[in-house]
């Protein structure tokens, strides 16, 4: 069961330009996903479509099994999201702006110290927003997002503005929600790193098409099939010569000579070929792509 | 009105808290009374026989209404209704408004609703304070006599309700023009430009058909002064289809639009 799910969603700001080109997205219920993508990929706009901020032009969105289309109220009733910078009246104090939501929603009062507390801004809600540091915004959004109890959260890159220390506050705050309240979760991010320790799925888009979608696992296995074994030695040219032999696709790269994945067994045998053949092996060692070479990877191909 | 309406419109007052447009209409309200009071406290010699005269309420408002009539109130209902329909381009928020479960309707009507409520809440405190302003010098020189008979009520009731329907059509367009247009500019630039001109057209024959004048119209009116009377309807009227058209256009604009938020 998808908790959200687009097919064959495009969009264009102008004629001929796809901005997002057959996006698929699937969100398993229950999950953190991921959504990663370089600064200009489409992220943002595909929030702002499941989220009805821009009128769809093609494909279609389906939240909680229903079309967004013919359901958007339904929908947002059990909805939170973040985009982009903070939403927060900066004339009212903390109180007031979660105040003025809980009339629509309708949630009980007691909600609002509750979600002050829950995103660690207890001792704020008499203070005015325009007083608050761009990190307390950033949390007072989180707060109105979850003052709905939602079922699901979109956040668009919620870690803006917030430091180290307020970052790993945040990855544990939506872990504990995703396990605790069985939330899921849709966060956007351009920095793999920021959320591979959060997430248990995974898309990746760049300009306009989403280039991978799986479970994180999914993308580590991919990490792991794209190492390799890489050694130096004090003559490449010659020591590549040899390797083509055994393993034809054995190829140069940065200085190094890179061949794919071997057993134990077998980079003893190379070791020995090169020391036979009187080369002295300067290097050799298995390298593993980083997630983040990985997305790089999916982004520049 | 349904409950979502209702909390959408008390979630959107709240909002007015405090913000620039509360102090607009606030000080606004009092603004033309509390000049009026100066000056009468200020000249009391000179002012005092008018306290003695029947009618010295009714001249009294009007004389409020001199300075509202032609460029206060517009220019008033241009500021106010620009900065409540900025409060969500200014603060990021329409992205917030969007996403909550109400209908696009709702969200029009609500704002627009709080909007008129700002518009007559300025009403309120400018009659309330033209009371006040009358009254302080009869209060404070013993020797100035508090005005004859009761206060007109119901005569000031029926010439601010006159005033309210003639601003109406300002406040459609310019809440039009504020909640499309994010740029703060557009809806303060073509509001001071309408006032300006609505002002010059008053000596103009087909001055009817500009809708930022009707103010000054019916003040004019009021005072005998017109020179010019409308051969297609009354000024009400036309104020009230102005409003309804400027309604109908800014809200099928709204929903139609593109992006939101």
């Amino acid at each position: 069961m998808y908790c959200i799910e687009t097919t064959h969603l495009s969009h264009q700001f102008a004629p001929g330009k796809n901005i997002l080109d057959d996006i698929n997205l699937q969100v398993p219920t229950g999950s953190i996903y991921g959504f990663l993508g370089p600064n200009g990929a489409g992220k943002t706009t595909t929030l702002r479509l499941i989220l009805g901020l821009l009128k769809k032009q093609k494909g279609e969105i389906h939240i909680f099994g229903q079309s967004l289309a013919q359901n958007r109220v339904a929908i947002l009733r059990k909805l939170g999201s973040l985009i982009e910078t903070p939403s927060l009246y900066g004339h009212l104090t903390a109180a007031e702006n979660l105040l003025l939501l809980q009339k629509i929603y309708q949630c009980p009062k007691a909600r609002i110290p509750e979600v002050l507390e829950l995103v660690g801004l207890p001792d704020t809600a008499n203070k005015k927003v325009s007083q608050f540091s761009l990190g307390m915004k950033q949390r007072l959004s989180i707060a109105v997002a979850l003052l709905n109890q939602p079922d699901l959260l979109i956040l668009d890159e919620p870690t803006n503005g917030l430091d180290p220390n307020g970052i790993i506050e945040m990855r544990e705050l939506l872990k504990r929600l995703n396990q605790e309240q069985q939330i899921t979760i849709l966060i956007s991010s351009h920095l793999l790193g920021e959320i591979e320790k959060l997430v248990s799925h995974v898309g990746i888009i760049h300009k306009g098409q989403l280039l991978f979608e799986g479970t994180l696992q999914d993308l580590i296995q991919k990490q792991q099939e794209s190492s390799c074994l890489k050694l130096s030695t004090n003559d490449n040219a010659r020591a590549l010569q040899i390797l083509q032999s055994i393993y034809p696709a054995a190829q140069q790269q940065n200085g190094k000579l890179a061949l794919p994945p071997l057993a134990n067994a077998q980079i003893a045998e190379v070791n020995r070929q090169l020391l036979q053949n009187d080369l002295e092996v300067y290097h050799l060692a298995i390298e593993q792509n980083d997630l983040e070479s990985i997305f790089m990877e999916l982004v520049k191909n | 009105m349904n409950a979502t309406l209702f909390y959408s419109i008390q979630s959107e007052w709240m909002k007015t808290k405090r913000s620039a447009a509360f102090w607009l209409v606030l000080l606004g309200g009092f603004f033309t009374p509390g000049i009026l009071c100066l000056i009468y406290m200020v000249y009391i010699e000179k002012v005092a026989p008018a306290y003695s005269e029947p009618k010295f309420w009714i001249k009294w408002y009007l004389n409020g209404w001199e300075s509202m009539a032609y460029l206060l109130l517009p220019m008033g209902i241009v500021l106010a209704t620009s900065l409540i329909a900025q409060l969500e381009y200014k603060n990021n928020a329409w992205k917030q408004v969007l996403t909550t479960p109400q209908s696009l309707s709702t969200v029009f009507i609500a704002k627009y609703t709080v909007v008129l409520l700002m518009m007559f809440q300025l009403f309120v405190l400018f009659t309330i304070g033209m009371y006040f302003a009358g009254a302080l010098p009869a209060w404070y020189y013993g020797h100035v006599p508090y005005p004859k008979g009761p206060f007109p009520w119901r005569t000031i009731l029926q010439m601010s309700t006159s005033f309210y329907i003639t601003s109406l059509p300002i406040l459609a367009l310019q809440y039009f023009l504020s909640i499309y247009f994010k740029n703060f500019m557009v809806s303060l630039g073509v509001g001071i430009l309408m006032v300006t001109a609505a002002i010059t057209a008053l000596s103009w024959r087909y001055v009817y058909l500009v809708p930022y004048s009707y103010g000054g119209i019916h003040f004019m009116q009021l005072q005998g002064r017109m020179r010019f009377k409308s051969n297609i309807l009354d000024i009400h009227y036309l104020a009230l289809i102005y409003f309804f058209g400027f309604t109908l256009l800014s809200y099928v604009l709204y929903l139609t639009k593109k992006e939101k938020g």
